[in-house]
């Protein structure tokens, strides 16, 4: 009797493996769950020469605030080492004395730096700012309005 | 004998140093269009950038690139304005153009686009789980 058992636990252990380790298997390799906790890093370079034009290294989308306002902030990098401002796609309303300004968030109060009056109220345009400016806190961009006090619209950059 | 062996060697040493020629000399390139990632499901981020080689070449380059690690993950075009969290496109007839497995979870990488690709129509790089048929994450792309 007691043989009978055994040898019965034997065959079914035989079978639980056969059948249940291919199983196993089958869910490692489809979900692969190792790869929740392990990142697979990369870093490439650019296939191609950086060095020769203007490089975006800030980027952001406007978004409007008191008026619609829409397109796209770049600062760009010359190989000169030389930043500069791109709107790109850009638009907004017309108003008097509207100006470009860099700021620390969308304060505009905060001790922002000038970069002059806004050139046009459509299309691309660039601007200069000082060559001091820590872009790694300066990383919006308001148009505001100097007269009416108001934030026309902002596009918060990130690292492109 | 000793002509042919002189022969072969100078051709080795001229192939060689014209591939090495080649590689070092490396195209300016000019940005297309950009897009940033999103994604909800599978927390997707960074930046897509479709890059033209003076050559003519399409690059597609992911920058501050961030997605969950997963089986068979692969970078593709989607003939799409956007995708959805899990948007299906094995389901829906949407257009799809495979740009290779992809390389990391985490930074920068390139990733070449077949010359000839209809910039617009796949308007949008896709993070795609070939195996569960899901969207970890997508960019949309626009005119730079």
């Amino acid at each position: 009797m007691t043989i009978h058992a055994n040898t019965w636990l034997l065959r079914r252990k035989w079978i639980l493996v056969a059948v249940g380790l291919p199983v196993l298997v089958a869910l490692w390799w489809a979900f692969r769950p190792e790869k929740l906790w392990i990142n697979e890093k990369v870093n490439e370079a650019a296939p191609f020469d950086t060095s020769a034009g203007p490089q975006p290294i800030l980027i952001g989308r406007f978004e409007g605030n008191a008026q619609q306002t829409s397109g796209r902030a770049t600062i760009f990098k010359k190989p000169g080492g030389e930043e500069y401002l791109h709107l790109s796609a850009f638009s907004t309303a017309n108003g008097p004395d509207t100006h470009v300004l860099l700021a620390q968030s969308g304060d505009p109060n905060l001790a922002p730096i000038d970069c002059g009056p806004l050139k046009s109220s459509e299309g691309d345009q660039n601007y200069d700012f000082p060559s001091a400016t820590a872009l790694n806190k300066y990383q919006t961009v308001i148009i505001y309005g100097e007269r009416s006090h108001t934030v026309f619209g902002l596009a918060k950059l990130e690292p492109f | 004998m000793f002509r042919t062996i002189q022969m072969g060697f100078a051709l080795a040493m001229l192939v060689s140093f014209m591939g090495f020629e080649h590689a070092s000399a490396r195209e300016q390139a000019q940005a297309l269009e950009t897009g940033t990632f999103h994604g909800k499901v599978h927390m997707t981020s960074g930046r897509a950038t479709v890059y033209k080689e003076a050559g003519g070449r399409l690059v597609l380059r992911l920058t501050n690139f961030k997605t969950s690690n997963g089986p068979d993950v692969h970078v593709v075009l989607i003939a799409a304005k956007d995708a959805a969290d899990d948007a299906n496109f094995l389901k829906s007839s949407t257009a799809r153009l495979e740009l290779g497995p992809l390389k990391g979870n985490e930074g920068d990488q390139n990733y070449n686009i077949p010359s000839g690709t209809d910039l617009q129509k796949f308007q949008t790089v896709s993070i795609y789980c070939e195996r569960f048929n899901a969207n970890f994450g997508a960019a949309p792309l626009e005119k730079f």
